[in-house]
């Protein structure tokens, strides 16, 4: 059986007409940690919402392959219960749905059956403790009121419930304090087995720092300029992006 | 799992018609002859007799409304304005007549009585078929019957508040129902005593081409608490029905009452309902109303606060589908210092319906210290529904804190995306959401009653998401 | 008479439908006005007379429009031709020998003109003026047409006036009105964002005292497409003033990706003043925001308490607080000299 989970394939996508990726060429292993960095606007919130297929974005041309299955067209649903997950930069507010109930409702559709709530709410405060999250906001709305800080750790729980084969963390560390960013590695680190991979998509370099790295691709105006090891990042943090423009 | 709960729920449950059995049906129109046979019909006092007549003239005096929904196609003399089922008063199910009893055990009256209610009355047609209360709380002194034994074992009570809270000038419809009223319950709840178990009355109309005109008459006395739960539904016939009800709620000092209401009426309803609370010092009436079926419904439920520090609280939801033009809304008027009133309307407007909030605050001169605040969100899943916002804000003095919030719009993509990478389809991922919008009311009601009404939206939302 | 009915009635009891109004009756007879004063980028000039024939969507009513049409003592046209610029005042100013004005205004804004105006009504004699006007402003594709609108008649006066806008396509007209009262200011506006893109930003203030009345009668449709409308009032009463605002944001079918929002706001700085509001939104189109907010009661005591611990009297503290909430407004007039005219009117009337 192949190692591979996902491959995109000279994907080339745009936003309102106006085209922002121009051949992006990615393969992704079982147990490998990439990470895409860049600077602003050179398309990696794109990737990560195209591999999610949403219909803001409009694919022009390429393949992405998930696990030997051609999912570029899928749907969203369709693509989530395959087992692809993405950390949203901007989680979105969801009135009058609690976090237990949308997760319940969540990990029924992506398992395929039904959840034990019991066990389900075990696990969830397991995760919580984990996360230092407020087990009050279990029956809040999702999201709602929530702090920045707040949102991306429930992003980091939905991924630890979910279980994804794939999980992709669009600037999930962007607006953090440095215990946050630790607290959220840590989730990482605790979902992070042989048999799935993450994607980590990221402007600073200390969410890397307790990670163990595997790829660093650089994306600038559309294009994976360059790839290499966890120095890579290093490099970028020191010198910046001008080298590659 | 929403997918399967849709194809479990039926509609067919509120759409059972039975055959048109009754005892008697008046004939159709609206003449002093048809009132005065209503009335020996009904076995009224002579203070009642009068009193029908009487608003009969008004009726004929006034004018139809020059605003809102158009109800021309109601034409009174193609309604029956009283239909007696084939049966008596009783106070066991048992007694009930079969095919009567059938529809309120679909509609899950008698097992929601045994779970999860202090009492129960069942309206069919024009006249309660059943009643009853814990004993306990007939004990305390509770009364809680069908309003023509009210007439006649509380003549005092009766005449004291019948028709005083809205009176029958109020406007061309209460002036019909005084006219030709029929059915509906009585509470009175004595001073101190908590009724901790709601109440509550179910009106089905079954009789195609008639009216159902059933007065609620509540008195919470000083320092009591009710909970009171009103249902309704009916089954779809081709032709116009009307409901003109009325409901007079009393709040007296300290005292508190909630009244719910899941009105699921067939979409053949002219629903013309009239609800009046008057508050006293430092009581609260609380209204939760779930506005679901009728073709025209005209609602605007309304909290006199008349005691100093007396208190509102008014959270509902109108849903309106296809050929269905829901005009509801609040009024409240502060008339006393220190009162206050908050409102949060909700409608969700879809396959060409119309949603219209239209309401009033109004804080008087005296009323200093008062605080208000109001917020409607709309909800617009289509783009042939229409959905409008006409609230009123009359503040006639310097010392209030008054303010109001509306917005109206759609789903937003971005949220269906974030719903759909979490696994949902895009169907599910739009029901979660008006599920969401909902559930400010839905937590209002009472287990069960929160999950008829989350089945009513699904069963709403059925076909119009795709 | 009634007058200056809302687009959509709701029930008659909530009187707001329409004003009534007992004591005034129109006059019959319109007696000359000339006290008007022309000037472009700061010179006086004169401006064609003869507008084209009215035919208004609201308005105030049958009665003030024939009164226009067919007794009007001043007719104002103009037109910018495209790509041209221009700043424009005029000034009316009642008097005792000009105490009607009954007037006609057409601004037509061709294809991507600009056009400043400020128009100005003043009466400083304490005589009973009429005034009785009409403005229609057309802009089109990519237009831009600021209008300051300054009322600055006396409390006795009677102040009727009916506005309605037509936009094109990326066209943007920008009101700012200051409505300083009349014993009666009775105000119709009417905008029609027919085309994509179109943008319509109102900001208002009015300042109320005695027993002055004001209806506020604002209407915006939105037709076009990413049409964009913005409604803001600020107003404050003192005295037995009463206000009226209505304000109607309608999302036609077809005005996908549309926003509008309405603000309203009423200080009410004595027990005795009046405020009614009725902010409705109307919507056919799924693809809309629409917002609106309203709110009044008085000056916060913690505020008020707070600019009396520096050295103020409570009246001097009151004249703040109202110019603060009016200075937000008052930021889209460049001309400073006016902006400092309409403050100092502030002040003289809460003394």
């Amino acid at each position: 059986m192949s190692n591979t989970l996902l491959e995109i394939k000279d994907l080339y996508v745009n936003a309102e007409e106006k085209e922002i990726l121009k051949g992006i060429n990615l393969k992704i292993n079982k147990g490998e940690i990439h990470v895409i960095m860049g600077p602003n606007g050179s398309g990696k919130t794109t990737t990560a919402n195209s591999i999610l297929n949403n219909p803001m974005y409009t694919k022009q041309k390429g393949k992405i392959i998930f696990e030997g299955k051609d999912i570029t067209n899928l749907k969203t649903d369709e693509i989530a219960r395959e087992g692809i997950f993405m950390s949203f930069q901007l989680p979105e507010e969801i009135p009058g749905v609690s976090v237990t109930n949308f997760l319940k409702y969540a990990k029924s559709k992506i398992s395929k059956k039904p959840v034990k709530i019991f066990e389900f709410k075990e696990e969830l405060k397991k995760y919580m403790e984990e996360l230092k999250m407020n087990p009050k906001n279990m029956e809040r709305s999702l999201n709602v009121g929530f702090s920045g800080g707040e949102k991306k750790k429930n992003e980091i729980l939905q991924m630890l419930v979910l279980n994804p084969e794939l999980a992709i963390l669009d600037e999930t560390d962007s607006g953090l304090d440095v215990d946050a960013i630790k607290t959220v590695s840590k989730g990482i680190q605790m979902f992070k087995t042989k048999k799935n991979a993450v994607l980590i998509i990221t402007h600073n370099t200390k969410i890397l720092n307790s990670l163990d790295v595997d790829y660093v691709h650089v994306l600038v105006d559309g294009k994976i300029v360059k790839t290499g090891s966890a120095d890579l990042a290093k490099e970028i943090e020191e010198k910046g992006y001008e080298q590659y423009k | 799992m929403s997918k399967t709960k849709l194809e479990e729920i039926n509609r067919n449950i509120y759409d059972i018609k039975n055959k048109d059995e009754y005892d008697f049906k008046i004939k159709k129109g609206l003449t002093p002859e048809i009132i005065e046979e209503i009335s020996m019909q009904k076995k009224d006092p002579d203070w009642m007799r009068k009193f029908r007549l009487k608003a009969l003239e008004t009726y004929n005096k006034l004018e139809l409304p020059t605003w809102g929904p158009d109800i021309s196609e109601l034409d009174m003399n193609q309604i029956a304005t009283y239909v007696r089922p084939k049966t008596t008063l009783s106070n066991s199910w048992e007694d009930v007549p079969e095919d009567i009893k059938n529809t309120f055990d679909k509609l899950g009256i008698p097992e929601a009585e045994k779970r999860s209610l202090s009492g129960v009355g069942a309206q069919y047609d024009s006249e309660v078929v059943y009643h009853s209360m814990r004993e306990d709380l007939a004990k305390k002194g509770v009364i809680y019957t069908d309003m023509e034994t009210a007439v006649r074992d509380y003549p005092e009570l009766v005449k004291k508040h019948f028709m005083k809270c809205v009176p029958v000038n109020d406007h061309k419809f209460v002036a019909l129902h005084g006219a030709v009223w029929s059915g509906g319950s009585f509470v009175y709840v004595p001073k101190g005593v908590k009724v901790d178990i709601p109440l509550q009355s179910y009106f089905r109309l079954n009789s195609p081409e008639s009216g159902q005109f059933e007065h609620t008459l509540i008195i919470v006395d000083e320092g009591a608490s009710l909970h009171f739960i009103e249902g309704c539904s009916a089954p779809k016939y081709n032709k116009i029905n009307l409901h003109a009800g009325c409901v007079e709620l009393y709040v007296k000092d300290n005292a508190y009452l909630r009244y719910s209401t899941i009105e699921n009426w067939s979409k053949n309803m002219l629903n013309l309902n009239t609800k009046k609370a008057i508050v006293g010092k430092n009581a609260k009436m609380d209204w939760v109303s779930g506005s679901f079926g009728s073709k025209i419904s005209m609602l605007y439920p309304m909290s006199i606060l008349n005691g100093e520090g007396a208190k509102t609280e008014y959270t509902g939801i109108s849903f309106a589908g296809a050929g269905q033009n829901l005009d509801n809304g609040f009024k409240v008027v502060h008339n006393n210092k220190n009162t206050s009133s908050v409102v949060n309307a909700k409608s969700i407007s879809k396959n060409g319906g119309k949603c219209t909030y239209r309401s009033q605050v109004r804080i008087n001169e005296n009323a200093k210290g008062a605080k208000s605040s109001v917020s409607c969100e709309s909800l617009m899943l289509d783009d042939i529904s229409i959905s409008d916002t006409i609230p009123v804000n009359d503040i006639r003095t310097d010392d209030v804190e008054f303010s109001h919030e509306a917005k109206i719009g759609k789903i937003s993509d971005k949220t269906i995306f974030y719903l759909m990478s979490r696994g949902m389809s895009e169907e599910d991922a739009k029901a979660m959401i008006v599920r969401g919008f909902a559930y400010p009311i839905s937590k209002e009601l009472p287990v069960e009653y929160a999950v008829e009404m989350n089945n009513l939206i699904n069963l709403e939302l059925e076909g119009a998401i795709g | 008479m009634i007058l200056n009915e809302t687009p959509v009635r709701t029930a008659k009891n909530f009187n707001i439908n329409n004003i009534k109004l007992d004591s005034f009756s129109m006059p019959q007879k319109i007696e000359p006005f000339s006290n008007v004063i022309l000037s472009k980028n700061g010179k006086k000039v004169k401006i064609e007379e003869d507008t084209d024939s009215i035919n208004l969507v609201y308005g105030l009513g049958k009665d003030f429009l024939c009164q226009v049409k067919e007794n009007a003592n001043q007719k104002l046209k103009i037109t910018i031709d495209e790509n041209k610029k221009e700043d424009l005042q005029i000034d009316f100013e009642f008097n005792n020998k000009n105490k009607m004005l009954v007037e006609d205004i057409q601004i037509i804004a061709n294809k991507n003109s600009k056009l400043t105006v400020i128009i100005k009504y003043t009466s400083n004699e304490q005589i009973e003026n009429y005034h009785n006007g009409i403005i229609r402003v057309n802009a089109k594709e990519n237009a831009r047409v600021n209008i300051i609108f300054v009322n600055f008649m006396n409390d006795i006066s009677n102040n009727f006036i009916a506005i309605e806008n037509e936009l094109e396509q990326n066209a943007k007209i920008n009101y700012c009105i200051v409505d300083f009262g009349g014993k009666n200011s009775i105000t119709n506006y009417y905008s029609n964002l027919l085309k994509d893109n179109s943008e319509n930003k109102i900001n208002c203030i009015y300042l109320g005292k005695n027993n002055e009345l004001f209806d506020l009668n604002y209407i915006a449709e939105l037709r076009g497409k990413k049409t964009n409308v913005e409604i803001e009032v600020q107003g404050a009463l003192t005295d037995n003033a009463k206000k009226h605002f209505k304000g109607t944001i309608n999302f036609k079918k077809g005005a996908k990706k549309a926003k509008g929002n309405e603000n309203e706001n009423c200080m009410l700085l004595t027990d005795t003043a009046k405020s009614i509001a009725l902010p409705m939104l109307l919507c056919s189109e799924e693809d809309v925001e629409g917002n609106h907010s309203s709110s009044a009661g008085k000056v916060s005591e913690k505020e008020l308490f707070y600019i009396m611990s520096r050295g103020f009297t409570k009246k001097e503290a009151m004249k703040l607080m109202v110019r603060a909430r009016f200075n937000k407004i008052l930021e889209c007039i460049e001309n400073e000299e006016l902006k400092n005219e309409i403050l100092n009117k502030v002040d003289e009337r809460l003394d």
